[in-house]
């Protein structure tokens, strides 16, 4: 059913694996008991910040992401935890021009928003048919900007390539977690109690 | 799903280097050097000026994009002019080591004709990357024929081109009758990139190479990021409904690897190499010796525990790890005992 991996993908699962076991340990270490639904936090962040560092700050998103998590001030853990799996300093990932980034989005939604106002009112019904399809594209790439970390501030072409490697990453991510859950599943059934 | 990704990795890599290409092409769009056609101008020149005007050492190197390769991409160019002037006089020691290269590009570079389509993404080497712009460098000299074609490869046309005679490693041109102020020329270089990077979306998204248009594969991607993001949320409530404890992982992936096909991927891991740092892994790494020594297991501790005086060097530990898939069988049935 499985081919033999390539070296490249199985390199990454497993150093992804490695980070996202070690992510759990802190946690394990900071907090004795906890609820399922922190322990499902506690997961999920870890998984999250090991396979961001898996791209060594090296795209977008990862820095966002690893930004997000260091600058969420009500999760202590969270920082140790990225500042032991990234093995840099958290400042490191902070984006400082973020806000300027945030605020010339918004002159250039206003700009953009009056001068197409202007445009489209003299313009035939042959065209509208393009320009529907441009909204559409509009729409559909601000969607695409929520969903990928760190969006916002990127154009285009930029947005595009994070996309590539953000799926991939995903990927990545989605295989290891499901393997790990299969394995702990055939190992020991979970109660049906939620405690 | 493992090939796509996989795949991915050297796709997107060369496709920053497709991407910093497109940059450098766009950028270099200066002044011409000569007056003509400068394929043809550089044919005409006897071959030590067509050589000087080859040499040009910083300026390719001026206007390439830091982070990609500018070096590299530089002296490939080079190199494969010098392959067409086989005439000129010694090329450059910093060149002989890329005449191999050039020479498979000399190759590429004469089937272009037939090679409609760049692949600036494929997973091919670096340097085969780069020949379909080489490709397109050389095109003028086919430039009647290929005018017609509407290919992605922009073709010159001397009579709509006014900035649009550049150097030979330029390839940013005007179709035919089409506008080729800067503005354009410079659109349609983003244009091109982004559809460029939409055609390796597509390729990595399943399902979306049949659909055509940007709307509709950008839809197919906003929904299987979203998709692969509710997987990942799922998952981890899944890992954290298994087992009260969220470091169980080690012992499961143990018996796991005994049965599951992850042993492909995760045989690696276990060797102790990857565990050198800190307490926390020195402590997993006694843990797992005392697993395979068929010891009693420390169920509570596979955290804080220090008294481990006669624990193996990692050198036996190596021996030990690499017979776990003999020994997996042995400890999974270990493990379910214990719990």
């Amino acid at each position: 059913m499985k081919e033999r991996m390539p070296n490249s993908s199985a390199l990454m699962k497993q150093e992804f694996l490695k980070k996202w076991i070690k992510g759990l340990q802190i946690y394990s270490s900071f907090k004795k008991e906890m609820t399922i639904f922190e322990r499902k936090k506690a997961i999920k962040l870890s998984a999250d910040v090991a396979i961001a560092s898996t791209r060594n700050a090296s795209t977008h998103w990862s820095r966002a992401l690893m930004s997000d998590v260091s600058t969420d001030d009500a999760n202590h853990a969270a920082k140790i935890v990225v500042a032991q799996i990234s093995g840099r300093k958290v400042e490191k990932y902070s984006s400082s021009k973020g806000l300027m980034m945030t605020c010339s989005n918004k002159i250039l939604r206003r700009s953009r928003v009056a001068s197409r106002c202007r445009r489209t009112r003299g313009v035939g019904t042959s065209v509208k048919a393009r320009s529907i399809a441009r909204k559409v594209v509009k729409n559909r790439t601000r969607v695409l900007k929520s969903l990928v970390p760190g969006g916002q501030e990127m154009d285009g072409v930029c947005l595009i390539k994070e996309t590539l490697d953000y799926i991939a990453s995903l990927r990545v991510q989605v295989d290891v977690m499901r393997h790990l859950a299969a394995a702990a599943e055939r190992l020991d059934p979970p109660q049906r109690s939620i405690l | 799903m493992e090939p796509k990704a996989e795949a991915t990795q050297p796709h997107f890599r060369s496709g920053e280097m497709g991407f910093g290409l497109d940059e450098i092409h766009s950028l270099i769009s200066g002044p011409p050097e000569t007056g003509r056609n400068s394929f043809t101008a550089l044919l005409e020149l006897p071959p030590p000026q067509a050589v000087q005007l080859l040499v040009k050492e910083d300026f390719p190197a001026k206007h390439l994009p830091p982070p990609i390769f500018p070096s590299n991409i530089g002296l490939i160019d080079r190199a494969s002019k010098r392959s067409f002037f086989a005439s000129a006089d010694n090329p450059p020691a910093s060149n002989t080591i890329l005449l191999a290269s050039s020479s498979m590009k000399v190759e590429i570079v004469k089937q272009e004709p037939t090679d409609s389509q760049p692949h600036p993404n494929s997973a091919s080497p670096a340097v085969s990357d780069q020949s379909p712009k080489s490709g397109k460098r050389k095109e003028r000299e086919k430039k009647v024929k290929e005018s017609n074609k509407k290919s992605k490869k922009v073709v010159a046309n001397e009579a709509s081109e006014d900035g649009g005679k550049k150097l030979p490693y330029v390839h940013v041109r005007a179709r035919r009758g089409q506008a080729t102020d800067s503005h354009s020329l410079a659109e349609r270089a983003r244009r091109e990139k982004i559809n460029a990077r939409m055609k390796l979306l597509q390729e990595l998204v399943p399902g979306c190479n049949k659909i055509s248009g940007t709307a509709m594969v950008l839809d197919e991607i906003i929904n299987h990021v979203q998709a692969l993001q509710r997987q990942v949320e799922f998952l981890s409530m899944r890992l954290a409904a298994v087992n009260p404890r969220i470091d169980f992982n080690l012992d499961a992936l143990l018996a796991a690897e005994s049965g599951s096909s992850i042993d492909n991927d995760y045989m690696g891991m276990f060797t102790p190499t990857i565990w050198p740092e800190g307490q926390i892994n020195g402590n997993r790494q006694l843990e797992y010796q005392q697993l395979w020594q068929g010891d009693e297991l420390r169920q509570p501790g596979w955290s804080r525990e220090e008294d481990t005086p006669n624990f193996i060097t990692p050198e036996t530990s190596h021996l030990s790890y690499d017979s776990s898939a003999n020994s997996a069988p042995l400890h999974s049935s270990q493990l379910k005992m214990e719990l």
